[in-house]
């Protein structure tokens, strides 16, 4: 990658503090540059994530940067502790102290006796990788060091790989809540990671089963399996027969018998799309049906299943982060370079796009666009009850699919 | 938090020297103070045909590109704001060869008249020499290339970005003919076309040349020589005034947003001095009003005490006005202790010796608040909780805005109104 025209992929460190930001009573301690922090809190703010009393900095030196003097870190832990008393304090290195090499983990370990919070450190400063290596990390660190076994097991579940930075996320967790409910009777215990708290992360282990959303989270899930037992289902529900197949994985996983009347209703849905492009070819709009895609990979995957389910053909099927973990990513492709998805956006016509701000803005108005994905400029998010996951979202998608049949 | 050790730890500010000798209120910073890369932007955006390009990690770019994406004056979402983001690669080899093959693209797309290349912390510590590259690149395309310097680490807030910018546009000026035009330098905000100064100087038949940064073009900055006088009116200006008058023999008027109606008569006519002009008769009738309205509302302002967080106006010379009308600073907060400052800071130091420490920290102010019990906060804090420590925020804003006489009246007149507010909030505080 050398020119960016727009924006950026955010780094992995913006995924690792965006996560970490949504664990209540921790603070995230940067080691770094006051500057970054005072303009990242735009970035969150935006995401939904509260900062307040959250997010801290600790600025460096010119001398702290020759010098490799620490004493700012050390002291800043010692305040915190003392002030805010968080269960856990996650010092996060600036890209300046990743350069510098500051050892982190080495403070971090002698500081560790004189503080009540548990200390954890992200070393990276921005170098190993997007967003997507932020957040993986940001999870398998958060279950290594924090989940505790448990003696009970509850009627409960996790779900890990839901992050601030996918579109419409809390609807897509409140969907999920619904349907396992309706389903099974289940409740959501911890949710890696959106509005939690350092006690349900702790107590994790106590669920039966972990919905990993996101291949970010399956590092993590592969460590609860091993560590705890806990079974996981690794799915982004997408449309009635996948929302269908996830809940009776769950079933299949639980060895319980799913709600049959919700299975049912979803069947029945999925049967309806079926024949939506003959009811189209029977009604004259002979027009191909082409859809964009560009999200992050599992919900990119997800919908296009959906779409191609609904007749729609997706040749442009876009990641906005690496793929590289991926083994088999199907038709989905990741452009380090953003010219190369700038043009395909700029090349689609008549197509239903559903994509971010900026890569909707290089389409013509020839297209039907559909914000779903992060960056979003024009768009907002403020409902937490508008998904694009699970039976809801699927009805949405359905009307949207249809309006572009009836274009 | 012990509002009492925090306060036990600030210097006086007799006591401090130098801007090093002014502690954080504390280690750990919330929400810390700007960047130089964000004053860098601010700048850039107010010359309209110059190209930023931010050379720094994805962080840095995401984070700046934002705030342009935001900005009117650069132009939408692609806009003339891009970078070249750099990788772990580049900070073990180098960015000079990602940096060439992006310019040529740079030059292809965007067809720039001139180009800030404007460096971040990780440029600084690696020691690309981006002077060097950015001459290269000016011969080889034959477009002025700028290069500006934006490390963190070695300042304090935003405003170094907007000076090196300011200054770094010396390189584009030619030596030309003096005229009779005024240049207006260091405007961060506003449109410089709705002030007062504004106003007198058309009234006065004078031509206003080129506005850095609030609004000028490249054609503007070449010949910025021709001014008879330079307005300063910000400090980040004072290098490249001092430059001007070096190379050029261009004066300068220091007329920062001074609130002490005196120093703004004495700009006024320091001025006018300059431009060889009379004094215009309206100038000592609005000196005249701020001075009544200084007599009128002074009795009401005696031992009102405040905190100091931030403001459009110079800092020391704000804090001295008010300590000579009798208010009492209790705490001021600044990241910057310049030379010029000294005689307000003498000025100060006359009536009170406030506390002093760096601004951007409001998380930890509020245990400060508990033991200071000020009536007023100057600055940007949540309105809501400091109504309930009976405490009333100043807005300043609007006088970012103004310049000259205008911005006292404004101040002068809001400080009455927030006085009583917080004379109330004191009685419901209580209750």
């Amino acid at each position: 990658m050398s020119l960016v025209r727009y924006l950026p992929n955010p780094s992995d460190r913006m995924g690792i503090i965006w996560t970490l930001l949504n664990v209540e009573d921790a603070i995230v301690l940067e080691y770094g540059p006051a500057g970054t922090t005072h303009y990242s809190m735009g970035l969150y703010g935006g995401l939904g994530i509260t900062v307040n009393n959250k997010l801290f900095t600790t600025h460096m030196s010119e001398d702290d940067v020759i010098m490799g003097d620490v004493t700012r870190l050390e002291e800043s832990l010692i305040e915190i502790d003392k002030a805010y008393n968080p269960k856990v304090i996650f010092v996060v290195a600036s890209s300046i102290a990743a350069i510098i090499g500051s050892d982190l983990k080495g403070v971090c370990n002698y500081m560790q006796d004189e503080v009540k919070a548990r200390l954890i450190t992200f070393e990276g400063g921005g170098f190993r990788g997007d967003y997507s290596q932020g957040t993986h990390e940001a999870y398998k660190l958060i279950v290594k060091n924090l989940v505790k076994a448990t003696e009970e097991k509850e009627n409960t579940y996790n779900i890990i790989g839901a992050s601030s930075y996918s579109y419409r996320m809390a609807s897509d967790v409140w969907e999920i809540q619904n349907l396992l409910s309706e389903t099974f009777g289940m409740k959501m215990h911890a949710c890696l990671c959106l509005k939690t708290n350092a006690d349900k992360i702790k107590t994790m282990s106590a669920a039966k089963l972990n919905i990993v959303l996101s291949n970010q989270g399956l590092s993590a899930a592969e460590y609860l399996k091993e560590k705890f037992g806990i079974p996981y289902v690794y799915a982004a529900p997408y449309g009635y027969s996948a929302t269908a197949k996830f809940l009776e994985d769950i079933a299949d996983v639980l060895q319980v018998k799913p709600n049959s009347g919700v299975i049912m209703r979803l069947k029945g849905k999925a049967s309806g799309i079926a024949g939506l492009g003959m009811m189209a070819m029977m009604m004259g709009k002979r027009k191909k049906q082409i859809a964009c895609i560009k999200g992050e990979y599992d919900n990119v995957r997800g919908l296009s299943a959906f779409l191609e389910e609904a007749h729609i053909d997706v040749p442009v099927q876009v990641s906005t982060h690496s793929i590289a973990q991926v083994e088999d990513a199907g038709n989905v492709k990741h452009y380090a370079d953003e010219k190369e998805w700038l043009e395909l956006f700029a090349n689609a016509k008549d197509a239903l796009i559903f994509a971010d701000d900026i890569a909707l803005m290089q389409a013509d108005e020839s297209n039907t666009k559909v914000t779903f994905s992060s960056p979003f400029l024009k768009s907002t998010q403020r409902a937490t009850h508008l998904p694009f996951m699970g039976e809801k979202g699927a009805d949405y998608l359905l009307e949207i699919i249809e309006s572009y049949y009836n274009r | 938090m012990n509002g009492k050790e925090i306060l036990a730890r600030l210097p006086h500010l007799s006591e401090v020297e130098t801007i090093k000798d002014v502690p954080q209120l504390t280690h750990a910073l919330f929400p810390g103070t700007h960047c130089p890369l964000m004053g860098a932007a601010m700048a850039v955006g107010g010359i309209k045909d110059a190209l930023m390009v931010i050379v720094g990690t994805d962080e840095c770019s995401y984070y700046t590109k934002t705030l342009a994406m935001g900005l009117e004056n650069f132009g939408g979402p692609k806009g003339r704001c891009c970078s070249v983001v750099l990788s772990q690669h580049d900070v073990t080899f180098g960015s000079t060869e990602k940096m060439h093959n992006a310019f040529k693209e740079i030059v292809e797309e965007y067809k720039p008249s001139c180009v800030f290349l404007v460096t971040t912390c990780v440029i600084e510590v690696i020691g690309d020499d981006y002077d060097s590259i950015a001459d290269e690149l000016s011969r080889k395309y034959e477009i002025p290339v700028l290069a500006v310097h934006t490390e963190h680490f070695k300042c304090e807030d935003h405003f170094p970005g907007l000076e090196r910018t300011v200054t770094a546009c010396f390189d584009l000026m030619e030596k030309t003919e003096q005229g009779k035009s005024v240049n207006v330098l260091g405007q961060r905000m506003g449109n410089f076309a709705t002030t007062e100064l504004y106003k007198v100087l058309k009234d006065a038949g004078v031509e206003i040349g080129m506005q850095l940064p609030s609004g000028t073009t490249l054609a503007e900055i070449k010949k910025a020589a021709q001014a008879k006088v330079n307005i300063v009116v910000h400090e980040l200006a004072l290098p490249l005034a001092k430059k001007m008058n070096e190379s050029f023999g261009t004066p300068y008027v220091y007329f920062n947003k001074f609130v002490n109606p005196d120093k703004i008569m004495q700009a006024y006519t320091d001025l006018f001095k300059f431009l060889e002009l009379p004094l215009p008769k309206e100038i000592t009738g609005k000196f005249m009003a701020a001075k009544g309205m200084e007599k009128e509302i002074a009795p009401s302002l005696k031992g009102i005490t405040y905190i100091y967080g931030n403001s459009p106006f110079a800092c020391f010379e704000y804090n001295a006005y008010m300590a000579k009308l009798g208010m009492i600073p209790q705490v001021i907060q600044s990241n910057h202790l310049p030379e010029e400052a000294g005689e307000d800071i003498a000025n100060i130091l006359k009536f009170v010796d406030p506390y002093i420490v760096k601004a951007a920290n409001i998380a930890p102010l509020q245990y400060v608040y508990d033991e200071c019990k000020p009536y007023v906060y100057v600055g940007h804090e949540f309105a809501d909780r400091l109504r309930k420590k009976g405490i009333a925020v100043l807005h300043a804003d609007p006088a970012g805005r103004m310049q000259g006489f205008e911005a006292v009246m404004f101040i002068l007149g809001n400080l009455q109104k927030t006085i009583e507010m917080a004379k109330e909030y004191k009685k419901e505080a209580t209750k």
